[in-house]
Order: C-alpha cells, then structure tokens, then sequence
C-alpha cells in the first residue's frame, strides 16, 4: 500500500520512480485511471478493465487513452455485470491479462498515478502484477477523492451529500462542477470523469497556492482522506 | 469509436471547418486533440507573447479578445464562445501572439496540434479555404458565410455550381484598352461592344486595373468628374482574378468576398476571359432579371402563374451567393411588385378605364417590402373622391369587379387569401381617399384592440401601382395625425413590448412548451416581429414616412435617440434573423412543405447561435428602453 509523502518504494520488485518534491506540477506528467472488478471480493474478484488518460500538468492528452478488457479466466460475479454491464461473453473475447498489464505499465511509465479512490484500483492492479510479473506499481500516487476532502476541508469546494459511497461522490462532485457523466462505469468512462474532476481540481489547489508536486502527493495521498464510504474493512488488510 | 474520440468527433462535427470533414477525418484530427480546463480570468494568450500551440475550439464558455494599444489601452476586439476558434493566427502566422485572449467564464477548450492543423490545411481544400478567408473576415461576415456554407452543403440542386469551372462559363472575348485613355473613351468602348466592364493595360500591356459601369456611375457622374481625365484615376485596382480551373462557387465566394461583379479569367498566367456575376445568374437559368424579363413579356394570368412559380428557386439562388437577406426581399419585392402590376394591368384592360383615379396599396410585410416565401394578400384599393352619388356607385360597381379578378388571379399564381379579408375585393378595404383618413384619425382616437391591429397592418402601407399622389396624400394625413397623440402610441408600444425574445438563449431556449411546435423556437413571433413593432413604434413617434424596417432605421439615425444608437445593431440583427428564417423556409418549400416560423433551436451551429443570442439581448434592451419611456402608459 501507498504510504505517505515520499516513502516511494525502494524494493527491487516495485517499479519506483524518482520525482522532485520541488517540481512544478505544471510540467508534471499524470496517468489517470480507473478499473472495472468482476466484484469486491478481494480473493476471488479481478479485473475486468483498465481505462486511462494521460494528463500533462492539467491538460488530458485525449487521443493517447489507454482502453483494454480483460479475460479474467474466472467466472465473472453476477453482481458486478448488473453494475458495468459487462457480459462474461465479452470478457472472454479479450487477450489475456499479462501482456495488457506490461503495456500498462509501460503507459504508466513516469507518470504521477491518479484515480478516484485509487486505492481499491491499485490493490487489484498489483494483485495482479504480483501473481504474473512479480512487480508492484510503485509511482506516486494522487486520490481525487482525497484532494476533495482536503479542498471541502478548506471551503474550497462544496461538500456533496452523496449517499452510496465515495466511488458514487465522483459523479456527484463531477455533476457539481458541470461536466458531464459521460458513459459511467465503463473503466475509460469513468477514468475520464475522474481526469476531468482532477482538471478542476488541479486549478483550484493553483488558488490555495499548491502548485508542486509535493504538495499535491501530500494532501492527495490515499491514506491521507477521512472517512470512506467504500467498504472500509476490505481496505484495511492490504 | 470509443467515447472519448466519439464525443470530440460529435462536437468538432458541428463546428466550422471541421463540419467539411467525414468521420474517419475528424476521428484523426481527434487523436490530435487536448482537453484543458481555465477558469475564468486566465491569460490564455498574450499579446506579443508566446505564440499559440495549438488551434483552440472553446467547447465549453467563452473568451474575450482584445488588443493593447497605446493611446487606447485595452480594446476588445471580440468575444468567442463555444463553438468558435482562436489561436490560429499566430499558430501559423508567426513567432508571437497578435492579441490578448483571456476567459470571460470557466471555459474548457480543446486543444488541436499543430501537427494536425498542418496536415488538414495541406490535405483539405475546404479547410484551407476557411481559414485563408473567413477566419479574417469581420465577424458578421463570417455567420453569413457560414449559413452560406451550409445551405451549400444541404441542398443537392445547382450542382452546377461545384462542377463547372469558371474558365467554361467566363466571356472569352475580354475588351482591353491602354488605361491612359480618357474616361469618355472608356465609356465609348464599353458603349459600342454593349459591355458592363473593359480592362485596362499598362504601357506593358499587361492587366492594370478595370472600369465598369459601377465606377462610371459612382465615381465619375455621381462626383461630376471631368470625363477627360485619364481612366485610370477612376479604374478598380487591382484586379481580382479567378483561375480559369476555379469551381464557380469559389467565384461566386470571391464576388461577394471583394463585393465585385467582374473577375478577369487567368488561364497559365494570360488573361483569358471575363466573368460577371451575371454570367453566373444565368448558369442557373432563373436570374432576378430573366424573371423580370418574363413577367413583362407574359399577356394572361395563366402566363404570369407559371413565372411567379420560379421564385422559390430566386430566392434559394440569392441565398447560396451568400445575399444579405435584406438583398434578398429588395428583389423578391421587385418582382412580386412587377407581378401584381401585371396582374392590375390585365385587370384594366378586362374591365375597361377605372371611373376614378385609384392607387392600388399594399400593406404587412408586403407594404414593409419584407416578403420572402409569399405570405398572404395584402392589399388595399384608395380612389379618388367621388364628386357625385353617380359617380361613388359606378366605382363601387367597378372596383368590386376589378378587385375580385385580381384576387382570384393572385390566388392562382400562388398567394393565398388573407384569412383575415384585408384584401381590396374587402368593400370595406376598397375606399375613397375621404374614408381612408376617417378610418386612420379613428383608429387614432380610439385605440380599441382591433383599432390598434388595423393601424400596426395598415400603417406599412405603400403605393405599388396606380395614382401613387394618392396614397402619399394619405401619408401626409396620417403623419399630422400622429403628432402628439401620446395615448395612441402608448398602445402601439405595448404591443411592441409584448413579446420578449428567449433571453437565456446559450443555455436553454424559451421555446414552445407544448403542441405541435414544442421545443421550437418561433423566429417570426419572438424576433422578428419585436423589431418590426419597436421600429414602426419609433416611426411613429417621428412620423417618418418609409415603411420598410431598414428604411425606417435608416431616416431615423439622428433624429430618434435610440435608433441613433442602437439603429445600426438593431439592422443587423434584423437581417440576421431574417435570413435564418429564410434559409428555414427554403429548406421547407423546397421538399415540398409549407413554410412556416418555427426553428429547432438545436439545428443552429454555435456561431448562429451565439448571433441569436446577441440579437436577442439587444431586442430585449430596446424594450427595456420602451417600457421606460411608456412606463405610465405600459400595463
């Protein structure tokens, strides 16, 4: 799991990256990204998409996506193709895991990560890479949703009253600032949600005069947020 | 397509140039494209700074662009919104930006590459046609080109015009003459060949210049120049040239884009013909003038019904040459007044010398001289006052005749009746000039709801054939009628003030809320209509005589406050307006419907838009204005 400010992870296994706290976040390079699960069962589910965009500073580089479905070679949780509607049919059309996984991680390649509860994201993510390539994804990481709590914390930004959970607070906080929702709850779709509301973001935190890369890894660390909604006891074995 | 390159390709679709493109084109572009976010107050470009990256299309809000000028300080040059485009200029144009460019709201733009633009520009024509030319255009210029762009695209008939070439139609025998000859010279030239225009060479022979009948008659009769002088102080230069492989629209673009009606032919560098806009009406075999012709040369009705049938296509031809509206209805005017006329004519011969002198008048939008599709009759007769009993029966007798064939023959050549019988075979409509002024004075007097309907219809009317002293005699008496009759224009401007255009234009339209007609937007009722009852209004209280809306803006600058200045705003939107309205209808009376006033708010590009929304708010400020002045009298 993704600790605080910069305990980046040294392990030979995880792919690190080395960023300067004191860099601009302007120049900085992001990958925004959001997955899709067969469930929330942390033995049994796994992934079923990865969406991403790339941002440069707080611009989203549109043409550069990265869209990829999985064959999760399991049998897929009635529950979530009722959420993603995804059918098990269409999963199984796809390549398997491991080679969509190292072009990920190549797309990733010296990127800040962000998501909207990356957390869960990445828990499933390095899941994976542990079992096919032995590696963690070991890049910094940015939590929208922390960096709402942070901005809602300071007045900055109005507190939703969202029911269902952080990973619905997206699209509350989304449908707030005027972007539009488009196709949710496809891993792309949301990922670019997710990297419009970090747009926004991004120029709010430049007011409260957050403008390098350290102190966006500070208050948008994982850990950092308060209260999730999301299934909080799942989160604390990893 | 995936959803991210799916929603750029459905907006960019909508946007000029992009709209030129097909889909696997604007999916490249797409992957070409950024998103960025700046919140409102961001220096996007600066004036002198860095030059642009990219081609922004806003996609979302909107951006002021101004220049810094040292006596002037900060001068807004424009403001775009969503669907517009800025930073091209200097994202080819050179090493620095030419203008400040900062957000007037939150706006998220688009980003577009270089890269990508470049490839456009060097892989498609129609691109690098809007960019060279619009782009620079005044903005108004621009929307016109645009709806001309699209009525193009929409309309399959005059194919002609995209595929014939300029060198095929052009005049091969061009007149020359050595531009040192004298004006009278040129004109005897032009007089003995029957020609509108001659081309003048230099003491090297090649092209310098042209002198046409335009410039004759501007700037040599109209300025009483000497006609000795040499030619070449009254010719046009320099020549505008048209390649003789040039489709004839790109023509057509370069007559109304130089505001000329000749172009000199080049083929490999020689001069090789002459074009003129009428070559190009005649392309189409149904020129404003060849109709004109044909009226005149027509002895029945059944002859006149068959030529009045070829106006729709008149109009459709004037739109697609990119026409001002107001150009528009000055030639359907023309020749539906040369319609009725003959029509009147053959009346008088079938029923024999009237007993009275009589002026045959037209009122609404036919008196306004603002039809477009023909709308209903509106006609009226005033004749001369009866000396004796004798003689006000025979005209009763003669003119219910004459008036009644002239209906029925206005019917057959396809003008409805008025469904409210404001028609001249009306007995009531049909009066000695006596009786027309004891119905304007009581109208006048006593404003009831069917008074002040009467004056706002009868009030545009104008001479269109006979005894024009008339109705001008008339004219005289309603303008001394009208000074000070506070009370009576205070009903005439809560009508002008009754319908309020859709002011949340951008956002979402005031458009219809239920019926047939739901979420349409009712150009006459909510746009037209308001500036046609604020100008009559204004008119009115200055007793000028033109009837027309333009006109009528025209005689009052200096002498109304408020047209003085918002007149100049208040023609455009009304050409505007009128030329959506237009286009609308043309498109309905060319697959066959009826044409009617209700637009799809969501049929309108961005930049039409956002013209819309600009003319709306200035409507609803003139009535603001009116409801001030009125306000004792406003209910």
């Amino acid at each position: 799991m993704v600790k605080g400010l910069f305990d980046i992870f040294r392990s030979a296994e995880l792919l690190t990256v080395t960023i300067d706290p004191d860099a601009p976040i302007s120049e900085s390079r992001f990958v925004v990204l959001d997955t899709e699960l067969t469930g929330l069962d942390q033995r049994r589910d796994s992934l079923i998409s990865i969406g991403a965009l790339r941002m440069a500073g707080s611009k989203i580089e549109l043409g550069t996506y990265f869209d990829r479905m999985i064959n999760p070679e399991r049998v897929m949780n009635p529950k979530s193709v009722v959420i993603h509607g995804v059918m098990p049919s269409e999963v199984e059309l796809e390549p398997p895991l491991k080679p969509i996984l190292g072009e990920f991680l190549s797309y990733c390649k010296d990127s800040v990560l962000v998501g909207h509860c990356i957390d869960v994201d990445l828990f499933y993510l390095n899941k994976e890479l542990r079992a096919l390539l032995g590696r963690e994804l070991g890049y910094p990481v940015v939590d929208t949703y922390s960096l709402y709590e942070w901005l809602t914390g300071r007045g900055v930004l109005r507190p939703q009253k969202a029911s269902g959970g952080a990973s619905t607070a997206l699209f509350a906080i989304a449908d707030d600032l005027g972007i539009p929702a488009a196709s949710a709850h496809t891993a792309l779709g949301d990922a670019y949600t997710t990297a419009q509301v970090f747009q926004r973001f991004l120029s709010m935190l430049r007011r409260e005069e957050i403008t390098t890369i350290g102190g966006l890894l500070r208050i948008g660390n994982p850990a950092g947020g308060g209260t999730r909604a999301l299934p909080a006891g799942q989160m604390s074995n990893f | 397509m995936n959803m991210i390159i799916g929603e750029i390709v459905e907006f960019l679709g909508k946007v000029p140039p992009f709209q030129l493109l097909d889909e696997p084109q604007l999916t490249a572009v797409a992957h070409g494209v950024s998103l960025e976010f700046y919140p409102k107050g961001t220096l996007i470009l600066k004036q002198g700074g860095k030059a642009s990256e990219y081609l922004y299309v806003i996609k979302k809000g909107g951006i002021r662009v101004s220049r810094s000028t040292a006596d002037e300080g900060d001068v807004t040059i424009d403001y775009r919104s969503e669907g517009d485009l800025f930073g091209y200029l200097s994202l080819f144009g050179g090493d620095k930006s030419r203008a400040n460019v900062v957000t007037a709201e939150d706006t998220i733009c688009y980003q577009i590459d270089r890269a990508t633009v470049r490839k456009l520009l060097d892989t498609n024509e129609g691109v690098r046609e809007f960019f060279l030319k619009s782009f620079l255009n005044i903005y108004i210029d621009k929307t016109f080109k645009e709806m001309h762009d699209k009525s193009m695209s929409t309309s399959s008939a005059d194919r002609i015009m995209f595929t014939a070439t300029v060198g095929e139609i052009a005049s091969k025998n061009v007149i020359t003459a050595p531009d040192s000859i004298s004006i009278r010279e040129a004109a005897g030239i032009m007089c003995q060949n029957k020609i509108s225009a001659v081309v003048l060479t230099d003491a090297n022979g090649l092209p310098s210049g042209i002198v046409t009948d335009r410039d004759l008659r501007g700037k040599v009769v109209a300025r009483g120049r000497d006609v000795n002088e040499p030619v070449r102080y009254v010719m046009s230069a320099p020549l505008i040239r048209s390649d003789a492989r040039d489709l004839c629209f790109e023509a057509v673009l370069k007559m109304i884009r130089y505001n000329i009606h000749h172009l000199l032919v080049v083929k490999d560098g020689a001069m090789c013909g002459m074009l003129t806009n009428h070559d190009l009406m005649l392309l189409h075999g149904n020129s404003p003038l060849s109709i004109a012709r044909d009226i005149e040369e027509q002895q029945s009705v059944e002859g006149l019904a068959g030529v009045s049938r070829q106006v729709t296509g008149i109009v459709g031809m004037l739109m697609k040459e990119g026409a001002r509206a107001s150009s528009i209805v000055r030639v359907i005017t023309e020749i539906n007044d040369r319609l009725v006329r003959k029509l009147l004519e053959i009346a008088e011969r079938k029923y024999g010398q009237p007993p009275l002198r009589y002026c045959w008048i037209a009122f609404g939008s036919e008196g306004r001289k603002e039809q477009t599709f023909r709308t209903d009759q509106d006609n009226a007769i005033i004749h001369a006052d009866p000396a004796t009993p004798h003689e006000a029966d025979s005209a009763e007798r003669y003119f219910s005749g004459f008036a009644s064939f002239v209906r029925e023959s206005l019917v057959q050549c396809g003008v409805p009746l008025c469904p409210a019988g404001f028609m001249a075979s009306n007995p009531k409509w049909c009066q000695p000039l006596k009786n027309w002024k004891k119905y304007f004075s009581q109208w006048i007097a006593e404003p009831t709801a069917s008074a002040v309907l009467n004056s706002v219809t009868f009030f545009d009317f104008r001479s269109v054939h006979g005894e024009r002293m008339l109705a001008e005699e008339l004219r005289d008496f309603l303008c001394s009628q009208l000074k000070d009759r506070k009370v009576f224009l205070g009903y005439i401007a809560n009508m002008a003030i009754k319908n309020r255009p859709p002011i949340g234009f951008l956002k979402t339209f005031v458009v219809e809320k239920s019926g047939e007609h739901k979420d349409m937007l009712n150009m006459k009722i909510k746009g037209l209509a308001p500036i046609v009852d604020l100008v009559r209004l204004f008119a009115l209280e200055k007793q000028a005589r033109e009837t027309s809306t333009l006109e009528r803006i025209r005689a009052l600058k200096g002498k109304h406050s408020i047209v003085t200045e918002y007149g100049e705003e208040l023609a455009q939107a009304f050409e505007f307006i009128m030329l959506l309205r237009m286009q609308h209808q043309f498109d309905q009376v060319t697959k066959g419907n009826m044409p009617d006033n209700f637009i799809n708010p969501e049929t309108l590009t961005p930049l039409e838009k956002k013209t819309a929304k600009e003319a709306f708010h200035l409507i609803s400020r003139v009535q603001d204005m009116v409801i001030e002045r009125y306000k004792h009298m406003i209910w």
